[in-house]
């Protein structure tokens, strides 16, 4: 296996009339061809911008500063728009949040779907209606002819999520990135989604990055969890061991907050105290160290970095010197 | 039971239909399309043939609306006057929905220095008094214009360049299409601003289209509501807008028929033959309130929030 993506120390800052706020503080991460990756943190943390920087679609006012993120070997945070735009869609794939909102709610969803195709490949329009038939045959919607010419409207969430990984596949991407696409749907339709991806991953070689808040949703998809926090990557860890081994004090508190059906009647869920720092408002070592209840004088002083965890996966790093060194 | 499949304008349509007042105004601008249209088979007589031993005569059956004082037919001119208004609306509109929506598009699409010196040009055309700015082209435009005309005619001999109804049609068009382009860009701006940013413009952007095809397919068809409406109102008042300049003498000239010459000559004379004024003034004050309930209706019908 070769790396498909490799993010190196990509730091993303947010302009402010009073200076820039620093939002993704150095992450570096890295992907497999045909491994599937999950990234797991709070809202805010940074880990939708991180993947829309690769892309070149960070928000106004927003911008990837420093680091580099090579995919296939080519950097794409020096990439010029036009450059990027090939990429887009037909490399990586998007599959985004809210498909009640991410759909143009004016144009039928063949023409949809076979817009992408025809700008993407140059292929006629005849020959991209039939393959978005073929696409959307693929991600599972029922008598797919005769939803191509609705509208996304008329269609229920879980449809139109559908309808928007068969645009995320269009272009044969060689990575999918789907960036929490089944937090707006139900439970029931959450598990049909996550089955639908792993299916048609299992298909091809493609890899797939899958962003979400939920750790349990995403452990029978990935491969590889990296769990984020305040902008860093805090653990990254085969997903076996990230749950045989949960190192980060923020890992497992995330884990602990997960409720089971073994938990005492009427018990309290656990949770984190305190909320994660805002942009620019980062203390100056471990960003963690303030809500973390194993910390030490020396967190808030040094910037941890990741390191292998003694007695788990050599893959599995963590960047906590405290749990790190307490395992051994 | 499958339900019917429905969509914006299908909706649209049926919120439209129970608005009683919408549907009356709807009737009355597709009547007097359809007068405008098919005007030179139905007019009893001539709008300019003269009839001098019928002058002034009060509304009768032969003639509806009353002659005037050269003894033409009020009701012909009235029913010419619907052309003129409607030709003059619908062209002044056309243009200047054509070079609002481009550069309010393009300003609120791709935004930075052109959008700021799109929004000062549009800002400084809305700062000139509508009437003075028209007054102005015409009094200064117009001769030239007729001298370069003239100037064609005797070179190509060709008779269009003696028509002074072109020059007219060409200085009203070009005016007033002038004064009325920087609401229509104001308003795309304002929508195409909103839109650029939603979840499904993103998602555009994230299967790799261009901008050009985001703006055209993704951007403009969903910022037609509001635009629609503003259409609706923006004909009315480009009649009543003809039928002022005209009014003063500025607009459209004798004798080609508009309303607001035709309440112009009235007004002189309207203590001893009334029906000089009123039927030209009634049925522009008709047309206007049914372009304006009309507006009104597409409004409530097109944004459905608020509505019970």
């Amino acid at each position: 296996m070769t790396a498909l993506l490799n993010i190196k120390g990509l730091t993303i800052d947010i302009a402010r009339d009073d200076g820039p706020a620093r939002v993704v503080d150095g992450i570096t991460l890295s992907l497999e061809q045909g491994e599937s990756l999950g990234i797991v943190g709070e809202s805010g943390c940074g880990k939708s911008l991180t993947m829309l920087s690769l892309v070149g679609l960070l928000p106004n006012r927003i911008n990837a500063t420093g680091g580099s993120a090579l995919f296939n070997g080519r950097d794409l945070l020096a990439m010029t728009q036009r450059e990027l735009r090939a990429v887009r869609g037909s490399e990586i794939g998007f599959i985004f949040q809210d498909p009640m909102t991410s759909l143009n709610p004016v144009m039928r969803i063949g023409d949809q779907i076979a817009e992408a195709l025809i700008y993407q490949k140059s292929i006629t329009r005849p020959a991209a209606l039939a393959r978005a038939e073929e696409l959307l045959e693929m991600v599972g919607i029922p008598s797919p002819r005769e939803r191509m010419t609705a509208f996304p409207h008329e269609l229920s969430g879980g449809m139109r999520q559908r309808v928007m990984i068969a645009m995320g596949l269009a272009g044969g991407p060689k990575l999918l990135i789907a960036d929490e696409p089944t937090t707006a749907l139900d439970v029931t339709i959450q598990a049909q989604i996550v089955d639908l991806v792993r299916d048609l991953k299992s298909k091809s070689d493609m890899s797939v990055v899958w962003i979400t808040h939920d750790l349990a949703l995403i452990a029978g998809l990935a491969d590889r969890i990296a769990v984020l926090y305040a902008g860093t990557v805090v653990e990254d860890a085969p997903v076996q061991a990230l749950f045989d081994h949960p190192t980060h004090p923020y890992t497992r508190g995330l884990l602990a907050s997960l409720p089971t059906l073994s938990d005492a009647p009427m018990s309290r869920l656990a949770s984190i105290a305190g909320t994660p720092p805002e942009p620019g408002r980062r203390p100056p070592g471990c960003p963690f160290a303030p809500r973390c209840a194993m910390a030490e004088p020396a967190c808030a002083a040094v910037v941890p970095q990741l390191a292998t965890v003694p007695g788990s996966d050599p893959r599995h790093r963590v960047a906590c010197p405290v749990t790190t060194r307490s395992a051994s | 039971m499958e339900e019917r499949p429905t969509n914006l304008w299908r909706d649209a349509w049926k919120r439209l239909r129970r608005n009683k007042l919408a549907v009356t105004g709807l009737w009355i601008v597709l009547a007097l399309v359809l007068v405008a249209a098919i005007g030179p088979w139905i007019t009893p007589y001539d709008f300019l043939s003269q009839n001098l031993d019928a002058r002034n005569l009060p509304p009768s059956l032969l003639h509806p609306f009353g002659t005037d004082d050269l003894g033409r037919d009020v009701i012909s001119r009235v029913i010419y006057g619907a052309r003129t208004a409607f030709l003059v609306a619908v062209c002044v509109t056309v243009i200047a929905l054509t070079i609002g929506v481009v550069l309010g598009a393009v300003a609120g699409f791709y935004g930075g220095m052109f959008d700021r010196v799109m929004m000062w040009f549009t800002d400084m055309t809305m700062s000139v008094p509508q009437l003075l700015l028209v007054v102005v082209i015409n009094a200064s435009l117009k001769q030239p214009i007729a001298t370069w005309m003239e100037g064609m005619y005797l070179a190509s001999l060709n008779p269009i360049w003696r028509n002074s109804a072109l020059i007219d049609f060409v200085l009203v068009f070009g005016s007033m299409a002038l004064i009325s382009w920087p609401p229509y860009a104001r308003l795309v701006r304002a929508q195409v601003l909103s839109i650029r940013n939603r979840p499904y413009v993103t998602a555009a952007r994230a299967l790799g289209l261009t901008n050009r095809i985001i703006l055209l397919r993704y951007v403009l068809p969903n910022a037609m509501g509001p635009l629609i409406v503003a259409v609706s109102a923006g004909l009315g008042t480009a009649m009543v807008l003809e039928s002022a300049f005209s009014f003063l003498g500025v607009g459209v000239n004798p004798p080609t028929p508009s309303w607001g010459n035709m309440i112009s000559d009235g007004l002189r004379v309207w203590t001893n033959h009334p029906h000089l004024l009123v039927a030209p003034a009634a049925i522009l004050a008709v047309v206007t309130v049914a372009f304006n309930f009309l507006g009104d209706g597409l409004n409530d019908a097109l944004n459905p929030k608020g509505q019970k």
